[in-house]
């Protein structure tokens, strides 16, 4: 396992330069360029505020509903599209995995890593909406959002490995992630509070959803200013070790004759 | 100490008479009795044993699928064996279809830089080759432009020219010994000679059998995924010669 890592450490400039590549052609010839990864969140964030805010969020206000939109969505995209374009990843580097043979897991590190950039300008953004909108509760607290990124992070690759694979040999599988994030979408609380699902007795939905467990932990140190309760790191740890575990053993088992099935 | 053994080797490719079925002809030939998705065996390699030394030049020939190209892959570690050993020490640097690879979007300066960073180049030690490399293709200032605008030509130019702007220990050649137009020709045909001079182990594959005998020390004639003979450059292009049914030039 150790060695594996190193091996990725080692190639570590291949993968950094198809990183920064990936970023470069996605806004090659568009104006706005990176502007446009924070659109859709933003553009989401302003629908729901004025669309349903008294619906979801009546006693709070936009000043909080406008953030908790923002982030909830920032998180929610990392995740689904490191997913769907993990689907991809081994068909996308199908010329470079023909030529040298590097550690498999860069592929799906590639598609990770450029989301996780993405994630992180909308986060600057969402922190910049609370600072403005009504401050910071604890400062130090913002801290926290370090580690859990880590998290986070290791989350969305994992999950972009499971896809990648899985796409390779059932290319249905995107279709069925898309379908599947889309039902997600409305059952984990982005759109509207926790706490709206517990008053009409559907908690479960949220304290037993692995995705809201990674949301919360991003959502509650920015815009409650407190760190996440102990239920929300064991949920997600526990995600992180289930899903963490599964793609490595599915790459130890897969990599090598993963050549013959592109 | 660079060395490359294979013993007893095989590679059999499983493949499927559809490359991908949905879901919905799966679950009707299965109702209707008929083999979902036949599999065909392909043995690409079978039983190949192999020892080649430091300082050794070893060429391939054979006709067309006859495993010459899958057995430098394996020896790339591109492809995992499915029976038998391969022991390989020694970075290995590969010439393999030199235009795969190709970032389209990005210019030629920028697909210097990834197709380096592809074979281990640090920062530090492309920055040292980039100049040499654009100088050697003589593209000039079609550098600037995206790759997608060039022609097939260019394109093979910069390849070259990037994937041997390298100092390999083991070098595993496929078929580029012939590449882009006669001026070009010329100056690759130099390049790959010093190269070879550099690098400790050599594999060649081509179907060029004057540059086999003239470069190598040691020839294989693969046939059907088999070492049908190993011996001198000279002996095996002879033999392979008169098994297509062309005479044999008489030595000069």
């Amino acid at each position: 396992m150790l060695a594996y890592m190193q091996a990725i450490w080692r190639c570590r400039y291949f993968w950094a330069s198809l990183v920064k590549m990936d970023l470069r052609t996605r806004y090659r010839r568009s104006i706005l360029g990176m502007g446009w990864s924070l659109l859709h969140p933003i553009a989401m964030t302003i629908i729901f505020c004025l669309v349903f805010q008294h619906l979801m969020m009546p006693e709070e206000g936009a000043a909080k509903y406008a953030p908790f939109l923002l982030a909830g969505f920032a998180t929610w995209n990392f995740i689904v599209t490191s997913t769907l374009q993990g689907c991809q990843c081994f068909f996308n580097g199908e010329a470079y995995i023909r030529q040298y043979p590097a550690p498999m897991a860069i592929y799906p590190l590639r598609t990770a890593l450029g989301g996780l950039i993405h994630f992180l300008i909308a986060l600057v953004v969402v922190l910049l909406t609370v600072w403005v909108l009504h401050g910071f509760g604890n400062l130090l607290v913002i801290w926290v959002l370090i580690p859990n990124m880590v998290l986070l992070f290791a989350f969305a690759w994992s999950l972009a490995i499971l896809a990648g694979l899985a796409n390779v040999y059932f290319q249905d599988t995107q279709h069925l992630c898309e379908v599947g994030f889309q039902i997600l979408l409305y059952v984990t609380p982005i759109i509207y509070n926790a706490k709206l699902l517990r008053s009409r007795g559907l908690g479960w939905l949220s304290d037993y959803n692995p995705f809201a467990a990674f949301l919360d932990l991003i959502r509650e140190p920015v815009l409650e200013g407190k760190l996440p309760s102990l239920e929300m790191y064991a949920m997600a740890c526990g995600t992180l070790v289930v899903v963490a575990g599964a793609a490595i053993f599915t790459l130890g088992r897969c990599q090598r004759r993963l050549v013959f099935q592109l | 100490m660079a060395q490359i053994l294979l013993d007893n080797l095989s590679l059999t490719f499983t493949l499927r008479q559809h490359a991908r079925i949905t879901f919905k002809e799966w679950v009707v030939r299965r109702l209707t009795g008929r083999t979902v998705n036949a599999a065909i065996e392909v043995q690409a390699i079978k039983n190949l044993s192999l020892d080649i030394r430091k300082g050794e030049r070893l060429g391939i020939i054979g006709h067309n699928g006859a495993g010459k190209s899958t057995l430098l892959k394996v020896l790339a570690g591109i492809y995992p064996p499915t029976s038998g050993r391969i022991t390989v020490e020694g970075n290995i640097s590969s010439l393999f279809e030199i235009s795969l690879g190709f970032e389209q979007d990005a210019t030629g300066w920028e697909n210097i830089y990834y197709r380096g960073y592809l074979q281990g180049e640090t920062p530090q030690t492309i920055k040292a080759k980039v100049q040499p490399i654009a100088e050697f293709s003589e593209l000039g200032h079609f550098l600037d432009m995206p790759v997608r605008y060039y022609s097939a030509g260019m394109k093979v130019r910069l390849a070259f020219s990037i994937a041997t702007a390298i100092e390999p220990e083991i070098l595993l050649v496929d078929e580029v010994l012939s590449v882009g137009d006669m001026a070009f020709h010329e100056k690759a045909s130099k390049r790959m000679r010093e190269m070879m001079a550099k690098a400790q182990l050599i594999v060649v594959v081509s179907h060029d059998l004057e540059s086999i005998v003239k470069l190598c020390h040691r020839a294989v004639w693969m046939d059907h995924g088999r070492m049908r003979m190993i011996g001198t450059p000279r002996e095996v292009a002879d033999a392979y010669i008169r098994s297509v049914g062309l005479p044999v030039a008489k030595a000069a």
